[in-house]
């Protein structure tokens, strides 16, 4: 075993962090106050071949591997999470399109996501109780021609940018069992992008409900695996993206409390000085370290082609309980100064909760962990 | 049998349509504004809501402790950027109670009743934990103080009609130097600096004051000089029990914001997930263990003045106990919870752990009450 990342590897981690204090910290805070998508830093990231990082040579990709993807991440993360999020979403999108995409699709789409010319949104989620269920899912129907699309994604992100979907539905001849997916270009008629939602943090992403109003794609746009491998596998390296996101912001939270507490003086010395803080400082660390482990551990997997969904999952499950606490605990070091907006630490508090969600129940990583316990 | 009192039970009844009318709707816009919302005042000014906890010789309401508990609850439930307003308005008049004289009384309370409100000013940019260190001064002259200081993150500072400030009558006594003064709106030399913007309860008002040779009259002395730390830490073991039936509010909030979410969304034969249902259970049994610890506290509150560790422990359990159940809340709602009032709430939270002491002062608080009794046993050698 080997925990280091690789010369190669450190090379382009540390591209990643000179790229995020030159792009992404001199527009943070202000992208947090508009909520403007930053046009320019994700063009920038292109440019940077950030966006082809995952992608194989053959699909115009760096092939840097996973790993590098997600040390990327983090390092991305420790100055802005809004466009780490961006950056993932689309990534999940090239990903499957070129996994499970046709010829046509692939070549219509992968070179300009890898330029950051067209932004792509992986949209799953739904509202119904359960997937493919409830007045709102995506159905596809199969026509002569193709297939016509109905239904509401909810909550997607990179919507309203994005150039192309990638769309989860439920097969209308065999609801709700058979899941496919599609690549749907945004400009295929009857694709109708809802109102902007306000999140807490993340402000830089945009998130928004997309509807699929009678939207007919050719039979070019269907992925060619079963829905549920395009969905259960894209979603378990989203997974460990995310969590790349909230370790990076985690990190970033921790490093900033405590070199706050050691130059806060109370009580005639540094507060960094007092054990209970110094534990509260120990036990983010410590979680934040533990959960970076598990990351790095099952991003090798996917870079040595094993079986990673189990893991992915339980950093994952890991996160959902510890993710946003690393932040709630930071800010506590801060007192009273971790509250205020002029400091950074609320904006972390707000976009790390954003890295940690759970949508069950189509998105609960519990089941995975446990069905693979003897 | 209920555990209230018809009385009580009418109140809280009041408070909450109150709530429903002039805090729920308006909650969202003025948190994404972080406006004051000025409104609410003229709107709370016929029910003295604000009074509630002063005498009825000096018009308030006297309500008893429980009775502010259940108002104060339905408030937090509605916005805790506003429960905050009317909390911290409390926390500058409390003290008046205890330690008042009758004429301080008539003229503290008299603006209270009349619509103002109150704040109290200890904390500064060097004293926050440790409010020991406060720099502010003030320093008699004839029948006059002469203050002089900044005073940061006070609750209503640029909104209050009266305030409780904290400054060293001597600088070389320490903690025995500090005293307390009543502080009125429109004193020369008295301003309002900075307005905070926070990470939640963004409608209350946060700001530094300051003091420049701010001169009022000897008799707005409240205790004697010296009393200062004794007045502050009581303010505290007043204002700590209120705090934690604000966090049962809330919590309450988020589990009901929940549950409104889940059933439009798990109709007919569809339930949620176990795992949820048990995430649901476990924060609705922590709001129930917190309110029936913070009632317990006013309860306290209302018939000794040694409660201090009992205080402290309401704080603890209920600030506690609204971050992570507003915590979980957002992730159990996933999207949903990250952009809907599911999302205030958490925000709102973290405050919680942090005002009229942050809960590691209160883990002190605690930890030293723990070890006092248990020397004195040790002594008496039982």
């Amino acid at each position: 075993m080997n925990f280091k990342l690789t010369e190669e590897q450190q090379l382009i981690e540390q591209s990643a962090r000179e790229f995020a204090k030159e792009y992404l910290e001199p527009i943070v805070v202000s992208m947090d106050e508009t909520r403007e998508y930053p046009r320019e830093a994700v063009k920038a990231m292109a440019h940077h071949d950030f966006l082809g990082l995952h992608l194989s040579a053959e699909s115009g990709g760096v092939e840097a591997g996973f790993v590098t993807y997600i040390a990327v991440v983090e390092a991305l993360s420790r100055s802005c999470g809004s466009v780490a999020s961006i950056m993932n979403n689309h990534a999940m999108a090239s990903y499957a399109i070129q996994n499970w995409g046709s010829e046509a699709v692939k070549k219509q789409y992968l070179p300009s996501m890898i330029k950051g010319e067209v932004l792509g949104a992986f949209a799953i989620y739904e509202q119904g109780p359960a997937p493919g269920i409830g007045p709102k899912a995506v159905v596809s129907t199969k026509t002569d021609a193709g297939y016509v699309l109905n239904g509401t994604k909810a909550y997607a992100r990179n919507a309203g940018e994005a150039g192309v979907y990638v769309v989860t539905a439920v097969a209308e001849a065999d609801r709700p069992k058979t899941a496919v997916a599609f690549v749907v270009d945004a400009k295929t008629a009857g694709v109708k992008v809802g109102e902007r939602i306000a999140t807490m943090g993340l402000r830089g992403c945009p998130v928004a409900h997309v509807v699929f109003d009678n939207v007919v794609v050719p039979e070019s746009a269907l992925l060619g695996a079963g829905g549920v491998q395009i969905i259960n596998r894209t979603l378990a390296l989203g997974a460990l993206a995310e969590a790349a996101q909230t370790v990076g912001i985690g990190q970033a939270g921790i490093d900033h409390a405590a070199s706050y507490a050691k130059q806060r003086v109370q009580f005639g010395m540094p507060v960094f000085n007092f054990p209970a803080v110094q534990a509260l400082l120990s036990d983010s660390n410590t979680d934040c370290h533990v959960a970076r482990m598990a990351l790095y551990h099952a991003a090798q997997l996917v870079d040595d082609g094993e079986p990673f969904e189990v893991e992915s999952a339980m950093v994952k499950s890991f996160l959902a309980r510890f993710g946003a606490k690393l932040l709630v605990d930071s800010c506590q070091v801060e007192g009273g100064m971790g509250f205020v907006e002029n400091m950074p630490l609320p904006r972390l508090f707000r976009d790390i909760t954003g890295t940690t969600l759970v949508d069950a129940p189509s998105d609960t990583p519990e089941r995975a962990i446990a069905m693979s316990i003897a | 049998m209920s555990l209230y009192t018809a009385e009580q039970l009418e109140i809280k009844k009041a408070a909450r349509t109150f709530v429903a009318k002039y805090v729920i709707p308006q909650a969202a816009e003025y948190d994404r504004t972080g406006e004051f919302p000025s409104y609410l005042l003229e709107a709370a000014k016929e029910s003295k809501v604000f009074a509630m906890a002063i005498p009825k010789e000096y018009g308030g309401l006297e309500y008893d402790g429980i009775t502010q508990a259940l108002v104060l609850e339905e408030w937090a439930y509605g916005c805790q950027g506003m429960g905050t307003t009317l909390g911290a308005s409390m926390l500058g008049t409390d003290p008046l109670l205890v330690v008042g004289t009758p004429e301080q009384k008539k003229m503290y309370f008299g603006s209270i009743v009349n619509g103002g409100i109150a704040a109290f000013g200890l904390t500064e940019p060097g004293a926050g934990s440790d409010a020991g260190a406060v720099k502010t001064t003030a320093v008699r002259s004839g029948n006059e103080y002469i203050l002089n200081g900044t005073k940061c993150f006070i609750t209503n500072g640029g909104y209050a009609s009266v305030y409780l400030i904290v400054a060293s009558t001597d600088r070389s006594q320490g903690l025995k130097g500090l005293s307390a003064f009543i502080v009125e709106k429109g004193t020369p030399g008295f301003t309002v600096g900075t307005v905070e913007h926070k990470l939640g309860i963004r409608s209350s008002n946060t700001v530094e004051l300051h003091l420049k040779d701010a001169r009022i009259p000897a008799s707005n002395l409240v205790g004697a000089e010296g009393d200062g730390m004794k007045i502050a830490m009581l303010t505290l073991d007043m204002a700590r029990p209120p705090v934690a039936c604000a966090a049962v509010g809330m919590a309450r909030r988020a589990i009901d914001e929940c549950l409104k979410q889940l059933t439009e969304r798990f109709t007919g034969k569809y339930l949620p997930p176990q795992t949820v249902q048990f995430k649901l259970a476990e924060m609705h049994a922590q709001v129930e263990a917190a309110r029936q610890m913070a009632h317990h506290a006013m309860r306290l509150r209302d018939t000794t003045t040694s409660y201090a560790m009992e205080s402290a422990i309401s704080k603890l359990v209920g600030g506690d106990m609204v971050m992570s159940v507003t915590t979980q809340a957002v992730s159990l709602m996933g999207s949903y919870g990250y952009t809907s009032v599911i999302e205030k709430l958490m925000r709102d939270a973290k405050i919680m752990q942090i005002y009229e002491g942050t809960n590691q002062v209160q883990r002190l608080v605690i930890a030293r009450g723990l070890l006092t009794q248990a020397a004195k046993r040790m002594q008496k050698g039982a």
